[in-house]
Formats: structure tokens, C-alpha cells, sequence
């Protein structure tokens, strides 16, 4: 077995090295020589013993068979035929490798995006196993160490919070690192161990330590995977921290595309985030919490166990908060419903996964148009050298040897269109991802190609191969049987055309519809009101924890100097809708009474005064905060259109009153207009509105600015407040929007690119069938025109033959079309799946398209003179 | 087809043969095994040259003898075959397993004449 196996690899080697043509040629002369001395010196027949020996051909052949691999060295040489051919028309061989890289390149960049968000699961142990609370649910921090405490159908249970960008320093300048806590149990919980040093340990969620872990990306980002990195320190808000760990380089987070730099542990979260209420007030709740089912728990039994827990942790909250006889019952009919979380909190993977299963139908469609646009230039190709095949076959070559000869020239396209198509498709995807990534930082997706995709890639080139090069091979190699020169294969080519033909503007009637509709989705999102000018209106982050005064203090300086700055018309504050999520309260609201499963949390944001001046946001009932309202007052809020539509079905909600789970009654005041802070798609949230003067908080938060220019000048009203105070993230809230339907700008812009390259192929192939099929016909076409006819009619009959296939092509994409779009409803907004304008505007486009391209080689028949025309033949 | 009849035959027992003849001479360049065998042979096996060098690069391929270019006596080139160790240890299971089946082939063809 060993030697024959050295046997096969010394063959694989000759074949490739392909050595030894000439010394075997040279040792069976040598051979024949002798064999002619030694006849000679015997006396015998020279001839005769020559004959004996052979022919030098015969044997050079059968030493070539065993020395190599018989169908690869076969393979080398067509490969080198179909190159040397290839390169005798490059135009052609451009245009082949230049349309199947586009269709390979942007099937494996939308493979590569799928396999990352949607097929790759979490590195952790047994995903399966661990759930979390229904509907993206948050605990406070309380409420999180009851469940731990008193659960039992977990075997471990964990919470972990996202704190976005912070800024840290190590040395001297502070730099902006992506952060989130976890409780200590956290990596236990889920599984995952240190790559290098270790991680946290449950002990710290009773013992707060300073210490942080960090991610392989970061360390290799940071620190170039020094493992001196284990046990540097660096500070936040003044603390010290010390880095004791980092985590294996194919764990994402909890969430994929999160990837969190830095984790701390929860225990630090009222030092970090300098307010210890984040760890003790319950009607905080800003914790994703995740449990692992103990062996034997179904999620229904431990639902059961929530419930009975949560059901005493409310009733007790009740009766703390004393004075809050109000729907009692309601609150304790809240319930905690469980879900299976093997996906973590995964929101990108909600976000994206249909957008990107319907791009990868989508592409997945270019590609078998460029397939078809080959085959069909092939067909050509293989038609021109008819002769030559026919002669070749006549000659004995076998049917299978020229198929493959055939196949190698597509095979070598397919090869190179797959290797450049690679390239595209790694620069395409990382596009995607910056697309992705909202316009602002980039999501950290593991993007490196890997061998799947390679796979992905190696198996759609060679599908592809087989698809537009086997059917003209088999076409080409069955004219040997048919003896009658080509008038009936001609006819056979003519009927392949036109199903061509049919079949590429029923796909692309398919995806500019699809690109119609999309376009269609974003203009109708840009075209929503907004409830508020957003023109001019620029959104300023500041990082303030070096500044010397802090608080309202600090608020009302900024204020004041951005107010004072050139080309500023208002200026104004607040904590949550503009920028990010803010906190949700549970929130009892007079006359109201919560069904048994309804969420009781309400979006609560804290405004300085003149926000609704800013936003020119219209206040229509009742009245907006003023400086009478301050913190010694009694306390009041501003609602919503949403709200009081959820709360009083639009009865006018002013007089009555609300309350956070607390003591405190607050009045409702006004309402404002509704505004969509973030989202043009998403449902208009209730919100509250409380005066941050009145509440003396909160400190973090983002300032709003009318006017024109702010970029320039922000730094300088700053510097002039405090020289420590920097400006973290500028943008307007025009960007903000956008980024918010940032999933429809990426269908609608990808959906549109893709139908334009449709497009552009379909004429292309349209053309080319019709060029052949006019070039065949010249003679006919010479002799109508001898007999008369004139230019026109013969345009006219052309097109007229264009136009069934294009007409069959179109009405078979509008079918498909009517069948698939209502898929895609969910992803529309403002336009019916089956909206007739882009169905019509579809058809008619492919229409004239394709009338147009065979409009062109059937101009140039009419031109060429009737005499010429017939002499040619 | 006596000829083909006669190279199938060959074709299992060529490689013992090339090989014995390398083992008890030494090198030698490719006429020379096929006088050799055919000396041996007492005449009765002709090897052509489309059945003897292929069956030399399989040899050559399973790592049995070496090849290697040198002069003859009489100053040309030609190229020389040599038996390697894994080909000497070849050629002895080879040998056996010859003797083993020709006991046997013998035994069964006996009994069954008489």
C-alpha cells in the first residue's frame, strides 16, 4: 500500500513537473540502437529486430501513461489551449470574468455577512440551555439578586449591561473603549474560560474589585497580544483598574456584533457610572439578566418558579411604597415570562437576518443571469469553431474529450471570476458592515475569510461553471451526429436564445421590482414628519468627569456658552430620546388600569429647559416647564401625544396625575406633539417628559443645538466652561435619522444596485442572441432588401421577433413577482408588495430595454448593402 | 492474440523479473535487463520497449530501483537502473510468495492427473 501510494504522488509530481519527454525519448533510441548492434554482430535481420522492438511512439506514449496522471495531464493541456484562446479574444474573456465576479463576488460577501450573523452560533457551552426574560426584559439590581438568590431552577444566572463608548486612560490621553459590566458569575454561567489569565469570579458581586477583563480583539488592537497587558492598569473616573484576563478570540459578547473591549465587573457599576443608585433603587432596571435551566428544568417549570417569586418581590414592593393603594392588583398580575436566549441578546441578528436572506435570494438571481449571459457566449464561441470540433470529431477525437476540452475553458473562467470574486466580496462585506455599523462605530464583526466561505465560494464558481458551460459543450459535440451542415442546429441555437432571452427578464423584471419597492420604502421614510425641524439641530456628547464643577452647575454653564456662541439660536438638554434608550419606569397612571400581561414601563426623559423651543416641537395642550417649577415645588411632567393615547385614548390628559413607583404624585401639565426621536419605523413610544432642574438629575446625557456651523464651534464653548470638558460625539439629527433606517437605506441601495447590474446584463444578453441570430440571417435579410424591403421593415421584424421572448420574459417575472414580494411586506413601508406603478414601471423598463438592445445589431444588418450581403456567401 | 496473450502474463511477473536480474548483475541500463531476461528466458520472452520501460517507471515510481544517467563501456549515455533496498526486500517476499503459489499450482495439477 506505502509504495503504491509513492507510486501516485511520484505521478501527481511528474505530471505537474511533465520532465522526461525527451530523456525517454532518447533512452528508447538508445534502446533500439543496441538492439541494432547487437543483431548486427549476430547476424541477424537489423529490421527484424527493430520490429521487435517496437515503436519509439508507442512506447514514449505508454512510459508517458504510467509516468502521470492521464485525465490532469489531459486537464493541463486544455487549460493552456483555453488560455492561449481566451487571450486571442480578450474583450470577450473581459467581459465572461467581469460579469461572473460581480455574481460570485457579491453571493460570498452576503454569505460571509450571513454566516457571521445569522449561522454562527455563541461560543459558549450548550446555548440551548439558557434563557432569559421574555421581550428584551431589564431587572434592576435588586430585583436581579432576588432571582439569584431565591431561584432554584438555574443552575447559575447572570446580568450584563452594554455602557457603550467610555472613555479610559492609560498612560496620559483618554481613549474611548466600547464597555459593558457583567455580574461575576457571568463567564462561569455561560461557559467561557480565559484565553489568557482569568476571568471574574462570583465572590465579586459580594466584594467589588477594581478589575477589568478584556477582548482578545482589544488586546491584539491595544497591546499586540503582549501578555504583559494581564496586569496593566488603567483609570476610569479616577479609580484604578487592573487588567486580569482576556477572553478567547471567537467570543463575541453576548450580542453578535457588540464585542465588548472592556468588561468590568457589575459590583463596580456605582462608582463607574458615579451614582451608587444604580445598584440599589428598584425602579431602576437596566439589566439584561440570562439563566442557565438546571439539568431536568423545562422553561416551563421554571416559569412557574419566576412567577411564584416575582409575584412576592411585587407585593412586597407594593406594600414598601406606602400611600400606593393604587391598581395593586394590576401590578401584581405582572408577570416575567421566559424565553430561549441561545442566540444571546441578539438584536443585530434580529435586525439583519431577513434583509440579508432576501439580498442573498436577490444575488443569488445576478448570478444565474451571468450564467446565462456565458452560456451564451459560449454557445457562440463553441458555434464558431464548429468546424474545428466537427473535424476533430471526425478524426476520432472522442465526444467526452472535447466536452472537456470545452468545459476547460469554462473552468478557467469560472476560475479566475472566482478568485477575483473572493477579492470583491471581502472588500464588498467589510462595505456592508461600515454600512451596517449605523454610521457610527463599526460593529465588531469577525469578518476574516475562513475556509466556509472559501467553500461557499470554491462551490457557487464551479456550479456555476457547470451551469453556463455544459449545456454549449453538449450542444457543440452533437453536431458530429447530425451529418446536414447547420441550417437545423442554427434553428436549435435561435430557440436556446430565446429562452434565454425569457428567462433573463423574468429575473430581472423581478429584481427591479424589487428594487422599486425598496426605493419606494425609503422615500416614503424620508417623507414621514418628524414631529420636529431637524434641520439645523446638532446632538453634542460631552464628557465631563475631569471638570472642576459638576451636576446642574456644570449643565447651566454649558448651556449658557453655547446659548452665547455666533450662529447658536437655542440651545437645550436631555438624557434620553434623541440619543440613546433612557431609562424605562414603571409608571402608574390615574384612571388606568393594566391588562394582566402589559408592560407597565414607560420611556421617561429628562429635559432643561427651552427642549421644546430647540426641536420646535409644538406644545398643544396645556403648558411646558418654567422656572417656577423647581425642585422645592411640587413636582410635574409633560406627556406626549402617545401617552395620553395609550393611557386616556386621547382625552386630554392634563390634571391628572402619574407616579413612578414612589410616593410622589406628579401632575400632568402639557402635552407635546408627537416626535420620533431615533426611529423613523419604530412605534411612537409613550413618553414622559420631567424638568431635569426640578429632579436635580440626571448627569449624563447629550445637548441639543439650533443653529448652523456648531460643529466648528464646540470646542471653544466648551473650553471656555472648563479646559477638561471634550466633546465625545457630534452629529445632527438628520444624521441620527438616518442611521436610524439604516436597514431600509441598505436594502433600498443594495435592492437598486443589484437591479441596475440586472439591467445592464440583460441587454447585454439580449443583445448577443440577437446579434448572432441577424449575423445568420444576413443572407435572408440581403435578399428581402434586393426584392425592396425597406430598412425599416426589416428593424420592424426583428424587433418584432425580439419582442415575444422579452413580452413571455416579462410576464413570467411580473407572476413571480406577485407570488414573492408579499414576503418581503414586512420590510416595506408606504407601498403594497403588489404596488402596480413599480410593476408597471418594471415591465415597461425591460421592455424597451430589451427592444433597444436588439435594436442595435438589427440597424447594423440593414446597413450593410444588399450586394455586399450576398457576395459574403 | 498469442502476443497479448503472452504480455498479460508478463505483466505480473515483469517486475520480479526486472528485479532479479538488477539484484544478481548490478545496474544496468534498460536493453541490457531485456537481454538478460530474454537470455534467461532461454529465448521464450521477448520484452518490446512499450512493455518494458513503463514497467521500469513503476518500479521506479514504488521506489524498487533507481535510475540514474551514466556512460556505457563504449562512452554513450544511457540511463542506468539499480535495485534499492525496499526493491531487494520486494523481490525475497515476491520470491516466496512465486515458490508458495507454484507448490501449490504444482500440488492441485498432479493430484488432479492422477
Amino acid at each position: 500500500m506505502r509504495f503504491r501510494l509513492l507510486e501516485w504522488w511520484r505521478r501527481w509530481r511528474e505530471t505537474l513537473r511533465h520532465r522526461d519527454a525527451r530523456e525517454t525519448e532518447e533512452e528508447l533510441l538508445f534502446h533500439l540502437e543496441m538492439a541494432e548492434l547487437d543483431a548486427a554482430r549476430r547476424g541477424e535481420d537489423v529490421r527484424e529486430a527493430r520490429l521487435r522492438a517496437g515503436g519509439v511512439t508507442h512506447a514514449a506514449e505508454a512510459v508517458r501513461d504510467q509516468g502521470s496522471i492521464r485525465w490532469l495531464s489531459d486537464f493541463l493541456r486544455d487549460s493552456r489551449h483555453g488560455i492561449r484562446l481566451l487571450a486571442r479574444s480578450p474583450l470577450f474573456t473581459a467581459a465572461a470574468i467581469v460579469s461572473l465576479t460581480l455574481g460570485i463576488g457579491a453571493n460570498t460577501a452576503i454569505f460571509s455577512l450571513i454566516d457571521t450573523v445569522i449561522l454562527r452560533t455563541m461560543p459558549v457551552q450548550e446555548p440551548g440551555r439558557l434563557v432569559q426574560f421574555a421581550g428584551g426584559r431589564v431587572l434592576s439590581y435588586p430585583l436581579f439578586r432576588q432571582f439569584g438568590q431565591e431561584l432554584h431552577c438555574f443552575t447559575g444566572m447572570f446580568a450584563q449591561s452594554s455602557l457603550g463608548r467610555r472613555d479610559i486612560v492609560f498612560d496620559e490621553e483618554p481613549e474611548a473603549v466600547k464597555a459593558e459590566v457583567v455580574s461575576g458569575n457571568y463567564y462561569s454561567v455561560i461557559g467561557v474560560s480565559a484565553f489568557a489569565g482569568r476571568t471574574f469570579d462570583p465572590e465579586m458581586d459580594r466584594n467589588p474589585t477594581p478589575v477589568a477583563v478584556i477582548s482578545h480583539a482589544f488586546w491584539m488592537r491595544r497591546f499586540g497580544l503582549n501578555p504583559a497587558a494581564i496586569g496593566r492598569t488603567f483609570r476610569w473616573n479616577g479609580r484604578v483598574f487592573t487588567i486580569i484576563g482576556v477572553t478567547p478570540p471567537e467570543f463575541h459578547g453576548m450580542t453578535a456584533g457588540t464585542l465588548p473591549e472592556i468588561t468590568l465587573p457589575l459590583s463596580m457599576a456605582g462608582e463607574i457610572l458615579e451614582d451608587p443608585a444604580w445598584l440599589t433603587s428598584d425602579s431602576m432596571s437596566w439589566l439584561s439578566v440570562m439563566g442557565r435551566l438546571r439539568p431536568g428544568y423545562t422553561i416551563e417549570r421554571a416559569q412557574t418558579e419566576v412567577a411564584t417569586i416575582y409575584s412576592r418581590v411585587i407585593r412586597a414592593q407594593a406594600e414598601h411604597s406606602s400611600g400606593n393603594e393604587f391598581n395593586r392588583q394590576q401590578i401584581l398580575a405582572q408577570r416575567m415570562p421566559l424565553e430561549a436566549s441561545g442566540n444571546g441578546f441578539d438584536s443585530l441578528r434580529s435586525r439583519f437576518a431577513e434583509p440579508l436572506r432576501l439580498l442573498m435570494g436577490i444575488v443569488a438571481l445576478i448570478l444565474l443571469i451571468a450564467c446565462a449571459n456565458l452560456a451564451n457566449l459560449l454557445l457562440g464561441r463553441a458555434t464558431m469553431r464548429r468546424r474545428e470540433i466537427a473535424v476533430r470529431l471526425a478524426i476520432g477525437a472522442g465526444r467526452g474529450r472535447i466536452l472537456r476540452q470545452l468545459l476547460a475553458e469554462g473552468m478557467l473562467l469560472a476560475i479566475a471570476a472566482g478568485g477575483l470574486g473572493v477579492l470583491l466580496a471581502w472588500w464588498l462585506s467589510n462595505a456592508l458592515v461600515v454600512m451596517m455599523s449605523n454610521g457610527g462605530e463599526r460593529i465588531g464583526l469577525n469578518l476574516r475569510p475562513d475556509v466556509r466561505i472559501l467553500a461557499f465560494a470554491s462551490a457557487i464558481s464551479a456550479a456555476a461553471c457547470l451551469l453556463f458551460s455544459l449545456a454549449p459543450a453538449i450542444q457543440a459535440t452533437r453536431q458530429g451526429l447530425q451529418p446536414a451542415l447547420s441550417e437545423a442546429r442554427l434553428g436549435a441555437r435561435w430557440h436556446w436564445g430565446r429562452g434565454l432571452i425569457a428567462a433573463q427578464v423574468a429575473i430581472s423584471v423581478l429584481l427591479v421590482i424589487a428594487a422599486g419597492l425598496f426605493g419606494r420604502t425609503l422615500l416614503g421614510l424620508y417623507a414621514i414628519e418628524t414631529g420636529f425641524h431637524r434641520e439645523d439641530v446638532t446632538l453634542i456628547s460631552v464628557k465631563t468627569d475631569r471638570a472642576g464643577v459638576q451636576g446642574s452647575t456644570l449643565r447651566g454653564q454649558i448651556l449658557e456658552s453655547l446659548r452665547s456662541m455666533p450662529g447658536v439660536a437655542s440651545a437645550s438638554f436631555e438624557n434620553a430620546a434623541l440619543s440613546y434608550k433612557g431609562s424605562l419606569y414603571g409608571t402608574q397612571v390615574e384612571g388606568y388600569t393594566y391588562e394582566p400581561n402589559e408592560d407597565i414601563h414607560v420611556q421617561v426623559n429628562y429635559i432643561a429647559e427651552d427642549y421644546f423651543g430647540t426641536l420646535r416641537t409644538p406644545v398643544i395642550l396645556g403648558r411646558e416647564f418654567n422656572d417656577r417649577d423647581t425642585a422645592t415645588k411640587a413636582k410635574v411632567v409633560v406627556v406626549n401625544e402617545a401617552f395620553a393615547r395609550r393611557y386616556f385614548q386621547g382625552r386630554s390628559p392634563l390634571g391628572k396625575w402619574i407616579e413612578f413607583k414612589g410616593p410622589k404624585r406628579m401632575e400632568i401639565v402639557g402635552m407635546v406633539k408627537d416626535i420620533r426621536p431615533r426611529s423613523l419605523r419604530e412605534e411612537i413610544p409613550a413618553i414622559v417628559y420631567v424638568d431635569a432642574v426640578q429632579f436635580n438629575r440626571p448627569q449624563s446625557g447629550v445637548y441639543i443645538v439650533r443653529g448652523t456651523g456648531i460643529a466648528g464651534i464646540v470646542d471653544s464653548a466648551l473650553k471656555r466652561v472648563d479646559r477638561h470638558l471634550l466633546a465625545t460625539d457630534v452629529r445632527t439629527l438628520d444624521e441620527n435619522l438616518s442611521r436610524s433606517i439604516l436597514r431600509e437605506r441598505m436594502l433600498g441601495t443594495l435592492a437598486g444596485l443589484f437591479g441596475a447590474l440586472s439591467l445592464i446584463l440583460v441587454s447585454v444578453g439580449v443583445y448577443g442572441v440577437m446579434a448572432f441570430q441577424v449575423a445568420r440571417r444576413q443572407k435572408e435579410i440581403g435578399v428581402r432588401m434586393a426584392l425592396g424591403a425597406r430598412p425599416l421593415q426589416v428593424t420592424g421584424m426583428v424587433l418584432a421577433e425580439t419582442a415575444v421572448p422579452v413580452g413571455i420574459g416579462v410576464a413570467l417575472g411580473l407572476g413571480g413577482a406577485l407570488g414573492i414580494t408579499r414576503l418581503a411586506e414586512k420590510m416595506l413601508y408606504g407601498v403594497a408588495p403588489t404596488d402596480p406603478v413599480t410593476f408597471a414601471g418594471a415591465s415597461i423598463i425591460l421592455f424597451f430595454l430589451g427592444l433597444l438592445a436588439a435594436y442595435v445589431p438589427s440597424r447594423r444588418a440593414t446597413r450593410l448593402s444588399p450586394v455586399e450581403t450576398l457576395r459574403c456567401e | 492474440m498469442p502476443n497479448e496473450q503472452k504480455a498479460s502474463v508478463l505483466q505480473g511477473t515483469l517486475d520480479l523479473m526486472v528485479l532479479q536480474a538488477l539484484a544478481s548483475v548490478g545496474p544496468m541500463h534498460g536493453y541490457a535487463i531485456g537481454a538478460r531476461i530474454e537470455q534467461r528466458s532461454g529465448g521464450a520472452i521477448e520484452l518490446n520497449m512499450g512493455t518494458l520501460y513503463p514497467g521500469l517507471m513503476r518500479l521506479e515510481q514504488r521506489g524498487f530501483i533507481r535510475a540514474q544517467w551514466d556512460r556505457t563501456e563504449t562512452n554513450r549515455r544511457a540511463r542506468y537502473y539499480s535495485i534499492t533496498a525496499a526493491g531487494r526486500s520486494q523481490l525475497q517476499t515476491e520470491k516466496a510468495e512465486w515458490a508458495r503459489m507454484t507448490a501449490i499450482m504444482q500440488a492441485m495439477l498432479e493430484g488432479d492427473a492422477g
